[in-house]
């Protein structure tokens, strides 16, 4: 399910951050819908599936996960208010 | 603690500059009903919160609200970006650029300054909830106004339309937030004491 290329894999980061952004604040009103949990569930698996793999072949979105080699690599990211188109 | 990640939550990809739009979006930057005020709002309610499922709405909310001030201000900076000086003065954005050139600052369309007095914390539950559910609506009816100004521009239409539908879920959320507390307390005086503050009123205990 989770794609390969450096855009699809950016763009299945949001898609599925943002069906969690949706899901957890229903589950902050409803905690105890089997449904809604069973789909964050599924989601967050995803989720961190897409970001492991963006990750390891085009660099971190957090500086958790910065894979330190002689250059602080976080600083040359470019910043997401910078037009993609740009990229 | 909050996390960053390097992404918007709605992507902003904007070919064309346009100060005039830019002027009249950055009130949803700085403005009274803008993202910089929802998310201090519901970010500072959170703490006297008594209800659980609230707090976790405040919290997430109050996050969400960061993310989209992020939006706000990724358009604003897009669509101001490399502008030429015939470009800021024709468009009106001279008054704005002589305080702050292209840089991003939290104000209202008409050139008001962010205020904390543009949302309060109350402290009482009921208040606060009734002010959120307020603010999602006045935020809400802000996009409308501002989508009405930039139908011919579907660069910047698509993310505000996504920030008005969030509008729309915020207030629900809210509204059931006001109804796990409201089922939380006497139904002949629910609007009558601060059940954050007065806990030793008879309503609370009879509810407990």
């Amino acid at each position: 399910m989770v794609s390969s290329s450096k855009k699809e894999l950016f763009n299945d980061i949001n898609e599925m951050s943002f069906m969690l952004d949706d899901i957890t604040l229903y589950l902050n009103t409803h905690p105890t819908c089997q449904n809604a949990l069973n789909e964050y569930q599924k989601f967050k698996e995803l989720r961190q599936e897409a970001i492991y793999k963006y990750t390891e072949k085009y660099g971190p979105i957090c500086r958790y996960d910065v894979s330190v080699d002689n250059y602080w690599s976080w600083v040359n990211m470019p910043w997401p208010w910078e037009k993609e188109c740009e990229k | 603690m909050w996390v960053y990640e390097k992404r918007l939550q709605c992507p902003v990809n904007i070919k064309e500059t346009n100060a005039k739009l830019a002027q009249a979006i950055i009130s949803q930057f700085g403005g009274p009903d803008g993202e910089l005020a929802a998310s201090m709002r519901y970010l500072s309610q959170r703490y006297a919160m008594p209800y659980k499922e609230a707090v976790a709405t405040l919290n997430d909310i109050g996050t969400e609200e960061l993310g989209h001030l992020e939006i706000v201000g990724a358009i604003i900076y897009q669509l101001t970006k490399d502008l030429s000086l015939e470009e800021i003065k024709a468009s009106g954005f001279d008054k704005y650029y002589v305080d702050h050139t292209l840089g991003i600052w939290p104000q209202a369309a008409g050139g008001i300054p962010y205020n904390a007095c543009e949302y309060q914390s109350k402290g009482d539950p009921i208040t606060d909830l009734y002010e959120d559910l307020a603010a999602e609506q006045k935020a809400r009816s802000t996009y409308d106004n501002l989508l009405r100004l930039c139908k011919d521009y579907p660069d910047v239409y698509e993310p505000l339309k996504f920030l008005r539908a969030r509008e729309i879920v915020h207030f629900q959320r809210f509204a059931e937030c006001l109804r796990l507390v409201q089922d939380k307390l006497d139904e002949k005086n629910i609007y009558a004491f601060n059940s954050a503050f007065d806990t030793n009123a008879p309503c609370v205990n009879n509810c407990k």
